[in-house]
């Protein structure tokens, strides 16, 4: 039960992450297909960064750099956000193609120059930073309170920090006159403009952060499942928090209990099939619980879902 | 701040290019490949290469134009072949796309469309004793069948429980991915290739290594369907009933179920023909590109093929010839990479720069009116279009 919470918990939280920088670009009316991408390049810049920073060699300082590949990611993710915002808000793009080509070529552009920063490092082109796993921790006291402890124990040090920027992100979103600014560009951007806004400068902003965000989830990933960066990020995390988004109805709240059911499921699921000790193919199987579960509960729950009313529309001023 | 309003000859043949509204359709996206290829180039002679000759052996590499020396029994027109074999799945995959954003549904689910075909097919007549004359039109029915099949059950779901069909192919995809696994690695794996078994020839789209004119190429049966299907997709879009009614509710959902449509049958239906179609292009790829399956990979053809459909306007014969365009960049660029020295990521790069010139179609199109508007003897009348099409909420 323990490993299933640990385990579980640091899947979801990443996912959620980026899950929440989708929310934040659809719900300013612009498709985020570039999810995936948006969080490969983070991750790609955040881990190169730390590797031209340490020239490679990670030794004893894993933590204070892993601060910094955070940071990194962050930054990278919006730098390459703004490619998509670029072409879907002034250059009126398609959004959806727009999606797909940031995909196409943020998987390009990483595997390129991955392996060219390795020429130049340890003078082989391979395709793989790595990074190492992130450091965890446990809170003394908590931790020893049956089932509810477990989610205080083994913490990877970027979790409590994913809490706390979504905590943040949750409040700006739809506490801050900035949120409220940027929901409405989403369901009715003419009334925006009435009222003074500038869609495209709070769209593109919206997209930006859509980035940095999903950069924090992609480093996290990166840092903890596969403890190196390498292609095998573009895994399809970022459509699974798309779909995560979606079964939460674009909202903060049930797009977190999508994610946690889907971390938690996938969790239980290599922990039956370590338990009942089966062989690799029939654990194939057991992979799939949080995807069929997802769907059992979609045909319950999505009733009533309902997407921003102006998401893939481009914003034309003079359209009634 | 509009440089585009000066009188220069050159922002005037531009202009006259680009400004007659007949020919925009494809005035443009070929503009935005031009501009494409231009960044290209740009790039590649930032890696100190020279970019015209890494161009020429893209289209050496996909067997457009002839290479310098062949290896035995090889020429021009096996590399074309080959580029073919990449090509026919590419052509499918991109219809299916386009067929359901003419609803307004988006199928971002070809790639496991395509799995679940390709599966089906290889394990009922790929593993079967049948000769070619049954088993070939088999595995095009059992293809048309499962893709259909799994499409319509997306275009149910969306219909009966009002879940995006966005979220149920993405689950769907990993279902199959991880289903089909189990089932491959524990009854069908080759153990030396860690694939699942080869089909039998007979039951092969493409015939392997057939000897012509002393040659011997791979010739992609698949291919003769593509082109009549192209056809068929377009008519069943543009003359019969069951296609207008798709687009109507593509168009406005309401006014459609006001004017009688069964929305809810229309979505079914036109998933159904979208997830046929990629059951085409899986029992290609899997029974003819290649004749065998890797488990847990899910083909990226689904994927390229969203980008590939938008480029070709999301119409049939556009579809034609954009996938034809990015099937020989990816076709090419393994010979581009081993005589420029040029990392094979560049081709996907190229790829991608042209995808996202394209993509800016509208744009460029918004700007030609724009500077016609302004330009002293051009046509006052031409309003900025700048609704893009197919737009889809996702």
């Amino acid at each position: 039960m323990n490993t299933i919470i640990i385990s579980g918990l640091a899947f979801a939280l990443p996912l959620f992450i980026i899950a929440i920088g989708g929310i934040y670009s659809e719900r300013s009316g612009i498709t985020n297909l570039a999810l995936e991408g948006f969080l490969g390049f983070g991750a790609f810049f955040g881990a190169a960064s730390v590797m031209v920073m340490t020239g490679g060699n990670l030794a004893g300082i894993e933590v204070p750099m892993f601060l910094v590949a955070l940071v990194f990611s962050m930054i990278g993710g919006a730098l390459f956000a703004m490619l998509h915002a670029l072409l879907c808000i002034p250059f009126k793009a398609n959004q959806v193609i727009s999606g797909v080509v940031i995909n196409i070529l943020a998987a390009a552009l990483t595997a390129f120059f991955t392996s060219q920063i390795n020429t130049v490092l340890v003078g082989k082109p391979t395709n793989k930073f790595v990074l190492g796993v992130c450091a965890k921790f446990t809170v003394p006291g908590i931790s020893k309170i049956p089932v509810l402890g477990a989610f205080f124990t083994d913490i990877y040090y970027y979790v409590p920090i994913i809490i706390v920027v979504a905590l943040f992100m949750t409040y700006i979103l739809y506490k801050s006159r900035f949120g409220l600014r940027l929901r409405a560009c989403g369901d009715n951007p003419h009334a925006v403009d009435a009222a003074g806004g500038d869609v495209s400068k709070t769209r593109f902003i919206a997209v930006m952060i859509s980035g940095a965000l999903s950069g924090l989830g992609g480093i996290c990933f990166a840092y903890s499942i596969s403890a190196s960066f390498s292609p095998s990020i573009y895994a399809g995390y970022g459509f699974l928090a798309i779909a995560a988004l979606i079964f939460g109805n674009w909202k903060i709240g049930p797009t977190l209990g999508a994610c946690l059911l889907f971390g938690f499921a996938r969790a239980a699921g290599y922990k039956l099939a370590q338990t009942l000790g089966l062989s690799s193919a029939f654990s194939d199987i057991i992979m799939i619980l949080p995807y069929v579960l997802t769907l059992l509960l979609l045909m319950f729950f999505s009733s009533t879902n309902r997407a921003p009313r102006a998401l893939g529309e481009i914003y034309d001023k003079g359209k009634r | 701040m509009n440089k585009d309003s000066k009188a220069n000859p050159f922002v005037r043949g531009v202009l006259t290019t680009l400004g007659d509204e007949k020919r925009q359709s494809i005035s443009i996206p070929l503009f935005a490949i031009l501009l494409s290829l231009i960044a290209g180039a740009i790039v590649i002679l930032c890696l100190g290469k020279n970019p015209l000759t890494a161009f020429l052996s893209f289209l050496q590499g996909s067997g457009i134009l002839p290479k310098p020396e062949y290896a035995a029994k090889k020429s021009i027109i096996t590399d074309l072949m080959s580029m073919i074999n990449m090509w026919t799945p590419m052509i499918f995959a991109a219809l299916a796309v386009a067929v359901a954003l003419k609803t307004g549904l988006f199928n971002i689910g070809v790639s496991g469309q395509m799995l679940v075909a390709g599966f089906a097919a290889s394990i009922t007549v790929g593993y079967s004793n049948l000769p070619a004359a049954i088993a070939m039109p088999l595995v095009l029915v059992i293809g048309l069948v499962c893709g259909g099949a799994v499409g319509a059950l997306i275009g149910w779901l969306k219909h009966r429980f009002n879940i995006n069909e966005v979220v149920t192919s993405i689950m769907l995809n990993y279902i199959f991915q991880y289903v089909i696994s189990f089932f491959i690695n524990s009854y069908y794996i080759n153990p030396v290739s860690r694939q699942s078994q080869p089909i039998s020839a007979a039951a092969r789209l493409t015939l392997v290594d057939v000897p012509v004119f002393g040659l011997k190429m791979d010739i992609p049966l698949g291919f003769l369907l593509t082109i009549p299907i192209a056809f068929l997709v377009l008519f069943l879009l543009n003359k019969t009933r069951v296609g207008y009614e798709l687009k109507i509710v593509g168009l406005n959902k309401k006014a459609a179920k006001y004017a009688g449509i069964k929305v809810g049958k229309s979505m079914v239906t036109s998933m159904a023909i979208s997830g046929a179609l990629a059951g085409l292009a899986g029992v290609t790829l899997y029974l003819g590109y290649y004749n065998s399956i890797q488990p847990r990979v899910l083909t990226s053809v689904g994927f390229d093929s969203i980008a590939v459909c938008l480029l070709g306007n999301s119409h049939p014969i556009g579809i034609l010839f954009s996938s034809l365009l990015i099937s020989i960049i990816s076709k090419g660029s393994n010979y581009m990479s081993s005589i420029m020295g040029i990392p094979q990521e560049i081709a996907q790069v190229i790829t991608g720069l042209i995808l996202l010139f394209s993509a800016c179609g509208a744009y460029i199109r918004y700007r030609v009116a724009q500077a016609r508007e302004e330009f002293p003897g051009g046509k006052l009348q031409i309003g900025a279009e700048s609704k893009e099409k197919g737009g889809d909420k996702v």
